[in-house]
């Protein structure tokens, strides 16, 4: 009767939906609770990513240097990229970052995840887990700062020490074919941290059952590990692969700081050309243009990988 | 309410209330006083927030109700400066006062960003400063800071490339720092002469270092070689200046208002010579793989005797004591003659933003940087000189007198005794100008591509970028 009563008092109301006593109101409740809580984040999303894509998808039709008004060009940014050998150049050179940062840093984690796993010790387990992952922690500034030291070709301690074992100089940030393998290395060696702990996360929580009837099977040694740990990791590899693919297609600092896209155009990146012609040049319609490129790339990309996994990802 | 009675909900709120109220009430004054204030904000690079607090210390002791703001922003370089400078106005930022080097003076004046001081130094009461200043500041380095006709930022320093010499390792190898009469050949003997390769073929000790960026860089080189990136022609105008303040002084005959670079002739047979020169001698192993920056991996080189000569600036000087070199361990001479001994520099002041809410009082911050004493109190020029004064003043061998080197007269006798001194190509689309030219330099210095081939191809983009920008900027 009371809970009638209620019902009956709260009806009619602009907030009858919600506020009824029944499960559907309840339910109702919890999920506007619910949006409450994923209010902050979507604001945020919406005012810092999402705003922005729209802000530049409308910035690319205009021609706009900031001191004067935009003028509308309609799709000449777009005309204009096709034909822009840096632009061009900026792809091939990100690809080819990608695929080598990526490949790296996916296969070392993976690496040093099997064998830190292996670690009975946990104080020695917790050392190297804090060793890997410390790079990660750093600006990707600095690290490009002093690896820039560190790789330079006549006074860097790298080479000093090769040309001990005999090893000839290496130009690796002054040639035109090696400066990309140089900072994909240390990309992947800064990087490498994160793949490496969730990997071990993995690791450490694969099925025990089927590890045990993999033992009973006879698989061990290399045959366990691509036929029964690589395809339980399967989830973790996907994930570290696709939040690889889409940081090293926006690669900016190590190669600005170090080269500046040199020597010639042989470290420019396409997020590296986007940053020039928005800020260098002030042509924010153009740049805008070179960053929509960006988006679709990482979003095809992305697409793409999960695609292609689809039938190659295990979840227990 | 008694002391031992507990303090209601209701007493507290009408506490907080009363509270509220008096902080409200006593704040009233303090808003009118802040009304007076006037608050300028001043873009600092390099040395950051700290390096102009002097100046402003003379204005807010002058004039209190003057407060001073400070907006750092730093770069690699003079144009990463002043793209952070754009990027800044783009997102809504407004400064009252920036720093800029020629380069970037021309496009913020090119593009209207700056305000033309030419009014308010004609209009000054006190002209005696201005005469005195302009006494005191090479004509070409006012001329580089003018644009069309209008002056733009008085210079405060300069810095025209120079050679520095590492004296311990010339006296090594038996050379002395050579005289002001050097030539191309001169260079080249000392370069090689002192370059040390161990049994491997790995250079040890370099005999010349340079970056690959707009000044300094193999830009001197292309200046005595007799080319340059862009026909040098002068803007009308500016007559007021010249007639006004420089009457009498020769070094100020023929000058016009501001310079224009409008035709790109990078590919002429001097500058394609002048290329192959410094990528010779990096073939040789005489010099270091070229890479980009200002020049701070050189220093580091330089002061452990591993470079004997670069390009540098007076700002070198100070940058040589700090890394622990003495007075005696480096010295500095004109750049050699090739087909003529044309300098090249960079200069740098301050520009007033023509969207300042408070002109006049960012304007009296200028005029107080530029004054003897602000000269004196600068942190720029004291205890050691870090950048060439512009006044000629501040830049006599009493300055050097502590951190070397020897033959600091160079600094400015490479204005006064060399009339064909002028500044690196600078048009307000210096930016890309620069992308390409280090681009292309790079090109040729790690070997993919021959000299001639690479300024062929820089002359394209160059004239196409020309195409694209030049018409915006000057006047027919």
């Amino acid at each position: 009767m009371t809970a009638r009563k209620t019902t009956a008092e709260t009806s009619g109301g602009p907030w009858h939906w919600l506020m009824q006593d029944t499960m559907d109101g309840l339910r109702r409740r919890r999920a506007l609770l619910g949006y409450l809580f994923l209010l902050p984040t979507l604001l945020g999303i919406f005012v810092f990513t999402a705003g922005p894509v729209f802000v530049s998808f409308g910035l690319s039709l205009f021609q706009w240097n900031i001191f004067k008004p935009p003028d509308f060009v309609g799709l000449e940014n777009f005309e204009r990229l096709l034909e822009d050998r840096r632009v061009i150049i900026g792809l091939i050179n990100t690809l080819k970052f990608t695929i080598l940062a990526v490949t790296s840093q996916v296969t070392i984690g993976l690496i040093l995840a099997l064998a830190v796993h292996r670690i009975n010790r946990i104080w020695l387990r917790y050392y190297f887990r804090t060793a890997f992952f410390l790079p990660l922690l750093m600006s990707g500034a600095s690290v490009a700062v002093f690896m820039g030291y560190i790789f330079h070709k006549e006074f860097g301690p790298l080479n000093y020490y090769l040309t001990l074992l005999g090893i000839p100089q290496i130009p690796w940030l002054t040639s035109s074919d090696l400066v990309m393998i140089s900072i994909a290395i240390i990309s992947a060696w800064r990087n490498m941290g994160f793949t490496f702990l969730i990997f071990l996360g993995g690791l450490s929580n694969l099925s025990q059952e089927v590890l045990d009837a993999a033992d009973v099977d006879g698989a061990q040694g290399l045959r366990r590990l691509w036929s029964v740990t690589i395809p339980l990791l399967s989830p973790q590899i996907l994930f570290a692969t696709v939040t690889g693919v889409i940081g090293a297609l926006q690669v900016f600092d190590e190669p600005y700081i170090m080269t500046r896209g040199g020597p010639g155009n042989a470290s420019r990146t396409l997020v590296m050309v986007m940053y020039e012609h928005a800020f260098k040049h002030i042509e924010f319609g153009y740049g805008s243009a070179i960053a929509i490129v960006v988006f679709l790339m990482i979003l095809v990309m992305a697409i793409a990988q999960m695609w292609l996994w689809r039938n190659r990802v295990f979840y227990q | 309410m008694s002391a031992d009675k507990k303090m209601s909900r209701r007493d507290l709120l009408k506490l907080a209330g009363a509270g509220s109220a008096g902080l409200v009430m006593s704040g009233l004054p303090v808003k009118v006083i802040a009304q007076d204030m006037v608050t300028i904000k001043v873009q600092t690079a390099g040395l950051g927030d700290n390096s102009l607090q002097p100046v402003a210390d003379i204005q807010m002791a002058r004039n209190p109700n003057v407060n001073v703001e400070w907006v750092v922003l730093t770069g690699i370089d003079h144009e990463e400066v002043a793209a952070k400078i754009l990027a800044l106005v783009a997102a809504g930022e407004s400064i009252d006062v920036g720093y800029a080097a020629t380069e970037a003076c021309q496009l913020f004046a090119g593009q209207g960003l700056a305000a033309p001081l030419d009014d308010r130094i004609t209009g000054d009461a006190d002209q005696d400063f201005w005469t005195d200043f302009f006494s005191d500041v090479h004509p070409s380095l006012v001329e580089a800071m003018m644009y069309e006709g209008s002056l733009y930022e008085p210079p405060r320093d300069f810095n025209a490339a120079n050679m520095y010499f590492n004296t311990n390792v010339l006296a090594e190898n038996g050379f002395d720092v050579p005289g002001p009469d050097w030539t191309k050949d001169d260079f080249v003997e000392i370069a090689r002469g002192t370059t040390k390769k161990d049994d491997a073929g790995n250079t040890e000790v370099f005999g010349y270092g340079w970056t690959n960026r707009l000044w300094g860089s193999w830009m001197p080189w292309i200046f005595v070689a007799g080319g340059n990136l862009y026909t040098e022609e002068r803007a009308p105008g500016g007559e007021w200046i010249w007639d006004g303040y420089y009457e009498g002084d020769a070094a100020a005959d023929g000058r016009g208002g501001g310079l224009r670079w409008q035709t790109p002739i990078a590919n002429s047979p001097e500058v394609v010579e002048a290329l192959q020169l410094v990528v010779d001698l990096w073939k040789e192993g005489v010099t270091p793989d070229i890479g980009m920056g200002t020049g701070q991996t050189l220093t580091g080189f330089y002061a452990t005797g591993k470079l004997t000569m670069t390009p540098a600036g007076g700002f070198w000087a100070g940058r040589l004591a700090n890394e622990g070199m003495e007075k005696g361990d480096f010295d500095v001479q004109l750049w050699p003659a090739w087909r003529n001994q044309k300098h090249q520099f960079g200069t740098g002041g301050h520009w007033l933003s023509n969207t300042s809410n408070a002109p006049d009082e960012a304007w009296d911050f200028m005029k107080i940087e530029v004054s003897h004493e602000g000269f004196q109190s600068s942190i720029f020029f004291n205890p050691v000189i870090i950048t060439t004064p512009a006044r000629r003043s501040y830049s006599q061998k009493d300055a050097y007198e502590t951190t070397g080197p020897a033959n600091s007269d160079v600094f400015y006798d490479t204005l006064d005794e060399h009339p064909s001194t002028a500044p690196i190509p600078a048009p307000p689309w210096s930016n890309p100008m620069t992308t390409i030219f280090t681009t292309y330099t790079g090109f040729a210095t790690s070997g993919e591509m021959e000299p001639q081939q690479a300024l062929d191809e820089m002359q394209a983009e160059l004239e196409s970028l020309t195409n694209r920008e030049g018409r915006k900027y000057y006047q027919e």
